[in-house]
């Protein structure tokens, strides 16, 4: 299984929609119910998930799915 | 300089054709710099020294911060240099005497022999201690610039001239919309294409702000502050009426100026971002702040609501509670140095943190009706303005007792006014409504243009300042 099809049963099981296809220019706007609030279950789901731990200014800095799946990628390198 | 008066439609008929005329020369953004300083230090013009420092101090400070490796501890240190100076001339002139002020008391209550100065004693040159205009809106949005380029968001700008337009852009340097760096700097780089619509779209969007400044807030604003200006010897109906008045009041002043902003930037052939969308239909506290001050509420939600959300995420929830009363605390404190804008803060946090699981329940988004919904969203956003509004804490308190327990006599207000707020919400509803298409039908257009002249020349009372250009 690569990164991007085990992140993308993370975005399905925190956002409960089956039919989620990540894209890395995939923006928040592009999943439903995905909002700042919602955001912080994703972020710990994905740390869970892979079993990793962002730094604060990874999580800031994230743009779309593409940043997020590279620092995932970086991490378990 | 003020939209609505006559010194900048003056200033716009020179600013605009030497603007257009400059198009094909590398003249047109030097003019355009001169034009914003022009305007800025119109009003109070030592305070133009302060816009000049944030924009060197910054376009300096961000140069290092870019020059340092990725990670380093030089990055870090230039990085909270930055933040510091950017942010000293608003801690300053917005809050030092709130500060001492406070502590003064406090120190006095606690019988300890120390008195702070007031920080008009540590002016030089005997400048005047005065808040210059727009400082909490270009520190924000130079504040947004350094995170940005910090957090490897946007490129770092190598025009002075483009980085002195990114921070006194005439147009929002008063009061906003806060742009980001990633929006407006690439929109200098080049002169922009102007076309008839840029015209057309740039001119309706003024006057549109221009009618709800100058007919609608000033004349409600004569209701408001003669009620909230003598709270104890006004009824309930009064009491309440007054305090919805100026919920459209201040709707009306801040998207009024902000279409006005709009319009500007727009017949200079830039975009501004969209500030407010139709926020009294909003259907929960959330979605109040997703369609009031839009610019504002997403940069607090970016760079103060999401790094503490993100720090205690393991608390789950608490840690997003938290968050949302830390956000609106300093949003309170934002909007100006009171304690009537820390409660207001605090009521939108802790309001907002209640009904945080709620708002997102299935229940509450399928079950109870809109219209409720956004009844109770407008009356505890209205419950808020009590203390936005109130002349000091005390007046606060007296309005909301005095609301509950004063006599229910019957309110002195104006027919016209009532009529006129009920006629805007129902244009509102219809807007977001599926009968949408019956606004946009030539008949109803025409009605409400006739309608918009009638109330220009019954209800202007010329205006006056704007309620967003003292924070």
């Amino acid at each position: 299984m690569t990164t991007m099809e085990r992140l993308t049963e993370i975005f399905r099981r925190v956002f409960a929609d089956e039919e989620i296809h990540l894209r890395p220019e995939m923006t928040a706007g592009d999943v439903d119910g995905w909002d700042s609030l919602s955001h912080v279950n994703l972020i710990l789901a994905v740390e869970r998930g892979f079993g990793i731990r962002f730094q604060q200014k990874e999580l800031l800095a994230f743009r779309n799915v593409g940043d997020l799946l590279e620092s995932i990628e970086k991490k378990l390198t | 300089m003020l939209f609505h008066t006559w010194p900048f439609l003056l200033f716009l008929l020179v600013v605009l054709p030497v603007f257009y005329s400059l198009r094909n020369t590398p003249l047109w953004l030097p003019w355009l710099t001169a034009a914003s300083y022009f305007f800025y230090a119109w009003s109070n013009s030592y305070a133009l020294l302060v816009v000049l420092y944030i924009t060197a101090f910054d376009f300096i400070l961000v140069a290092r911060i870019d020059r340092s490796p990725a990670e380093s501890r030089g990055r870090g240190i230039w990085f909270a240099i930055a933040l510091v100076g950017n942010l000293f001339p608003l801690l300053f002139f917005k809050y030092a005497r709130f500060v001492a002020e406070n502590l003064n008391a406090l120190f006095s209550c606690l019988h300890v022999a120390l008195r702070l100065p007031d920080p008009s004693g540590l002016m030089p040159f005997g400048l005047p201690y005065l808040l210059p205009a727009g400082i909490s809106f270009f520190t924000f949005q130079s504040l947004s610039y350094i995170l940005d380029v910090y957090l490897g968001k946007a490129p770092r700008e190598r025009n002075l001239l483009r980085f002195a337009n990114f921070v006194c852009f005439f147009p929002q340097v008063m009061a906003g919309p806060i742009e980001r760096p990633g929006h407006l700097l690439p929109q200098f780089r080049q002169f922009p294409a102007i076309r008839l619509r840029n015209i057309t779209d740039g001119l309706s969007l003024f006057l549109l702000g221009l009618f709800k400044k100058v007919a609608l807030a000033s004349y409600l604003s004569l209701y408001v502050d003669r009620v909230y200006d003598n709270p104890s010897v006004c009824g309930a109906p009064d009491l309440i009426l007054a305090t919805i008045a100026f919920a459209w009041q201040i709707y009306f002043d801040f998207s009024g100026y902000t279409d006005m902003a709009r319009g500007v930037a727009e017949l200079l052939g830039f975009r501004l971002v969209l500030n407010f969308n139709n926020p009294y239909l909003a259907t929960g506290l959330g979605d109040f702040w997703r369609r009031w001050h839009i610019s504002f509420s997403r940069w607090i939600l970016d760079y103060i609501f999401m790094p503490l959300q993100m720090l205690w995420r393991e608390r789950r929830f608490a840690g997003t509670a938290a968050a949302l009363v830390i956000t609106f605390l300093v949003s309170g404190i934002w909007h100006g140095a009171a304690w009537t804008f820390v409660i207001w803060g605090a009521l939108h946090g802790v309001g907002l943190a209640a009904t945080y699981q709620m708002e997102r329940s299935a229940w509450y988004r399928k079950r109870v009706p809109s219209v409720l919904k956004q009844a109770g969203v407008f009356a505890y956003v209205c419950f808020t303005w009590v203390f936005f509004r109130a002349n000091s804490l005390d007046d606060a308190v007296l309005i909301i007792r005095r609301i509950f327990t004063a006599a229910w006599q019957g309110p002195q207000v104006p027919a016209l006014m009532l009529g006129s707020v009920i006629l805007v919400w129902l244009y509102q509803y219809l807007y977001e409504s599926r009968w949408r298409a019956i606004l946009e039908t030539g008949v109803v257009r025409l009605g409400l243009a006739a309608l918009m002249a009638l109330s220009l020349c019954l209800c202007s009372s010329g205006g006056g300042s704007f309620i967003y250009f003292r924070f």
